[in-house]
């Protein structure tokens, strides 16, 4: 059993228009994928297809109108959509952390950095002033943030947007987690702090031994650092896999076209893949959700297709996946 | 902001548009706008059936009832001048809309064309405009209108106008602001890199989105400007007794205030209240439509 | 920029305010076609007082003299004589203005009390009957006007109750008013001892005062609102819920970033509400400066309006200058410019 298991979530948003008629959004309409301890995963795809949504519902961060309508998530072995919202926070923060994005927004601007450290400790793990005080400058440390004991005075509006994110890293690490889930960790950076950070954020994951996902619109990352991969599409989870077989053998129609785009397109931008337009979630096709610009697309497509197995750990949700993938050989 | 939410949010086209279904959503949506609407209609229809709806001439007094309280004749009582309050304080409906739809639509006639041009040539006239209004923020709106009305002549006329200008930089800033933030979009740079006229950007393409922001502003600056005049009138300037204009008529009912006869005074700060009430909670209303967050269903 | 600096910018700031009214105020008059002998003798001058002013005024001169002697008596604190009190524009102003402080401080300050809380229990609680019952009496707020308020007031605590004194001045009118420390009739009365009177001047202030709190919450509430609606949707209220904050430490994060624009907000509304206490100084016959400064427009004592438009840019200039040093002593942030 894996660390986190998340079964066919669902996440509905709803809303009422001008003509009082109740509109609903399958913004997330079937993610699957599971994390071990010590794995890299990493989930992709274009702006809209529900990644960081996916985060959230897992966690019981969503706002009104979202609303997790379906499916499952455990974690070790805990269904968390059954606990209450005191319990899940005492999950967040503490066994599961997230970084995310904006660091510089998102650390507290009237607290001194290392303030916020002892705090987020204090809040999970009952510690002293001075013992939390010490964790905090070991995490400091930790995350390479030079001289902490000074950097810990520090306001955050003081810091640069590759020392803030550090910071976000060492808050996460604050209470041990088991699972580390980061949002777009690296958007806003330098490309070189870029290197860096995701350079840390591997070496933390190995050697801390923790289960890890990286929610990221760009391939090349997930290439270079992560060891299984996760492709969504529609709010839906079209295809999980080691990365090396998922990038040389894709079983899923959409990481087809994905990665066979030019090496410019490896990064999936604001424009969608192929010059589609966004899919209205509002009006999702019936059956596949992809078939309406899939070169493949067949009459058996307009039933929804379930994820299955196209090799050991590597899965599709697609009809024709095993199909394809045969003809591909 | 979750990423789920990138959805194309219009409606879908449902057969039949219906009014009722419009309307009932819109309610819905912001009943505190509806209500405001229903006062602003009702009013509207007392102002414009004024004659219909009094049972007597605004103007006329009756000599011999000066000072009555409520009775069956005269449901509001009479003023000091033996006039009937009931029928004044409808035809006072009329000041209320009369005033502040035309100092409203001045308002609006200047302040939209500034704050576009202001907004999209930038430069020094929007430095000199901008510090300009800035330091008109410096007083309380009451006092600055009551000074220039005062220096500039104490018709009715002059109030409209007065109270239009003054309130043109509220809405200047409003398409300011939405005109630099659209300044910089794709779709204003392509509209310039095909040759279009200044003139023509401006109205053509950043009016209609530059507008919103102005529009939902609409009610509460006439409301503003309802209860601005009738303070003026309160203080004595712009408008006189025996006009009846609710400002006016409270300052009649000032000093019988303190000695008994109450109503007076009373009843046209009542109008008064609701009046500028619908105006604030359609105005509410207004505002909160324009704000996308809002719009969940509850 | 050290304190000292900030604070000798901002006075400096007031500088081409103040020469901007009063050279539009000169140039007004000037071209205006109006004559300023005429505006400043006012309706109950001699033909004496007449002369004597168009020669402090110069007219014989050239337009540029004119104006620098004008601007030469200002600078001197020469604001002209009030026709309607026959003494100098400055003395009447100096006199009322700890009267209207007072006013404006007890009103505002407890229109900030009752507001700020209502409108941050609204924003916690969004959509509920809290919520909306404050909303609603935040428009009613906006809506009421202040004189009749005022005027209704009267009749309801005065007349028909006899709780509260005529509305007229601030102690009664056999009493005599203590000696003058504060200002205040109240303080000054507690600080004399004098208890009978601090009663009477307590007794005269409720009423004003609670008008003033009033109109005054009603901005306050709604803005409130909306600030911390706001932040409790910011990138760090968001990150807090994420790091499983507890919620009593949330919600401390959520109020302190609050603070600052809440503060800043009814800064900025002080300005306005020194409009809302002249008219409540008028019903009240408080004797204050914006009672004064409503007058001097209405019955056209052009000195005094010039001096009261020129006091009302310096006590705007320094209203902001307190509340930009305030934020820049809690959030770290600021800088003082």
């Amino acid at each position: 059993m894996s660390l986190l298991e998340v079964n066919e979530l669902e996440t509905h948003f709803v809303s009422r228009d001008l003509d009082n008629n109740i509109r609903t959004a399958r913004a997330l309409n079937g993610v699957t994928f599971a994390v071990d301890s010590g794995e890299f995963l990493g989930i992709v795809g274009e702006t809209g297809a529900g990644k960081s949504l996916t985060a959230q519902s897992a966690v019981g961060l969503l706002r009104p109108p979202a609303r997790v309508v379906g499916g499952s998530v455990r974690f070790a072995g805990t269904e968390l959509l059954n606990l209450s919202d005191d319990e899940l926070n005492g999950l967040r923060g503490h066994e599961i952390a997230m970084v995310v994005q904006n660091p510089r927004t998102s650390l507290d601007p009237l607290t001194r950095v290392g303030d916020q450290l002892i705090r987020i400790r204090q809040a999970h793990v009952k510690s002293s002033n001075s013992e939390a005080r010490k964790r905090a400058l070991e995490m400091m440390d930790a995350v390479g943030i030079p001289d902490p004991e000074r950097r810990a005075m520090a306001w955050p509006h003081e810091l640069s947007g590759g020392m803030a994110q550090r910071v976000l890293i060492a808050m996460a690490l604050m209470n041990e987690p088991r699972l580390l889930i980061a949002d777009e960790p690296t958007t806003g950076l330098d490309v070189t702090v870029q290197a860096q950070i995701l350079d840390l954020l591997r070496d933390l994951v190995k050697r801390m031994n923790m289960a890890a996902i990286i929610i990221t619109h760009d391939l090349g990352v997930v290439a270079h650092y992560c060891d299984r991969m996760a492709v969504m599409f529609a709010g839906s989870m079209v295809e999980v896999g080691p990365v090396k077989a998922v990038f040389d053998r894709p079983a899923h129609p959409y990481t087809k076209n994905l990665i066979a785009a030019t090496p410019e397109r490896l990064k999936l931008g604001e424009t969608s893949i192929l010059g589609a337009p966004p899919p209205d979630l509002y009006n999702l096709p019936d059956g596949c959700h992809h078939r309406d610009r899939c070169q493949y697309a067949e009459d058996i497509c307009l039933t929804d297709p379930k994820i299955e197995d196209v090799a050991p750990g590597h899965a599709a949700r697609c009809h024709l996946a095993a199909r394809l993938l045969e003809t591909a050989k | 902001m979750p990423d789920g939410a990138n959805f194309r949010a219009e409606a879908a086209p449902l057969p039949g548009f219906s009014v009722t279904r419009r309307i009932a959503g819109m309610s819905r949506f912001s009943p505190t706008a509806a209500i405001g609407l229903t006062i602003i209609l009702i009013f509207g229809i007392l102002a414009l059936g004024s004659n219909i709806f009094m049972p007597y001439d605004p103007v006329s007094s009756f000599p011999e009832r000066v000072l009555q309280a409520p009775n069956a004749d005269h449901w509001f009582g009479t003023d000091g001048n033996g006039m009937d309050v009931f029928s004044r304080v409808i035809y006072g409906a009329r000041y209320g809309f009369g005033i502040a739809i035309p100092a409203v639509i001045i308002s609006l006639l200047i302040g939209v064309p500034v704050g576009l041009w202001t907004g999209y040539r930038g430069g020094i006239g929007d430095e000199v405009v901008m510090r300009f209004f800035d330091g008109l923020r410096v007083f309380p709106s009451i006092i600055l209108a009551l000074a220039v009305v005062a220096a500039t002549g104490q018709s009715l006329i002059n109030v409209i106008i007065v109270l239009g200008v003054l309130d043109s930089p509220v809405f200047a800033r409003v398409v300011r602001s939405e005109v630099l933030a659209l300044r910089s979009s794709v779709f204003v740079e392509s509209a310039v890199a095909a040759g279009n006229p200044t003139w023509r950007i401006m109205f053509v393409h950043l009016l209609p989105n530059a507008i919103q922001g102005a529009m939902a502003q609409t009610a509460v600056r006439a409301a503003w400007a309802v209860r601005i005049s009738a303070t003026l009138a309160f203080l004595g300037v712009g408008i006189q007794a025996p006009t009846p204009e609710w400002g006016a008529m409270i300052r009649q009912g000032a000093e019988f205030m303190v000695s008994g006869q109450w109503w007076v005074a009373l009843f046209p700060g009542l109008a008064l209240i609701m009046l500028v009430l619908g105006l604030n909670m359609l105005g509410d209303g207004l505002q909160d439509f324009l704000n996308p967050r809002r719009r969940s269903v509850k | 920029m050290t304190f000292g600096r900030f604070f000798l910018r901002r006075m400096l700031m007031v500088i081409p305010l103040m020469l901007g009214i009063v050279f539009a105020t000169f140039m007004l008059v000037r071209i205006g076609g109006l004559d300023p002998v005429g505006l400043l003798a006012g309706p109950t001058a001699t033909a004496a007082e007449f002369d004597l002013i168009r020669g402090e005024l110069g007219l014989d001169k050239s337009l540029f003299e004119q104006f620098f002697i004008y601007l030469g008596n200002l600078l001197q604190g020469d604001f002209g004589e009030s026709w309607l009190s026959n003494r100098p524009v400055l003395d009447d102003m100096l006199d009322r203005v700890m009267i209207s402080l007072e006013l404006l401080l007890w009103g505002v300050g407890i229109g900030t009390l009752i507001g700020i809380p209502i409108g941050l229990r609204a924003a916690f609680r969004p959509d509920g009957s809290f919520d909306h019952i404050s909303r609603f009496f935040s428009l009613l707020g906006f809506s009421i006007p202040t004189y009749w308020l005022g005027l209704v007031m009267l009749f309801v605590f005065f007349y028909l109750l006899g709780w509260a004194p005529p509305g007229v001045g601030r102690i009664g009118l056999i009493m005599s008013p203590p000696p003058t420390v504060t200002g205040s009739y109240f303080f000054d009365a507690l600080i004399a001892g004098e208890w009978e009177v601090a009663r009477s001047a307590a007794s005269h202030l409720v009423l004003p005062v609670i008008c003033m709190a009033i109109v005054s919450s009603a901005p306050i509430i709604k803005h409130t609102r909306a600030i911390t609606l706001e932040v409790l949707s910011n990138d760090t209220v968001r990150y807090a819920k994420a790091s499983g904050l507890p919620k009593d430490v949330v919600k401390r994060i959520v109020l302190r970033n609050s603070t600052v624009p809440i503060l800043t907000f009814v800064g900025t509304e002080i300005t306005g509400l020194v409009g809302t206490m002249s008219l409540i100084e008028f019903v009240f016959a408080w004797g204050g400066l914006g009672e004064y400064g409503l007058a001097a427009i209405v019955r056209g004592d052009f000195a005094a309006v010039q001096g009261y438009v020129l006091f009302l840019a310096l006590f705007s200039v320094i209203v902001f200058l307190i509340i930009d040093f305030v934020v820049y002593l809690i959030e770290p942030r600021a800088e003082l410019t």
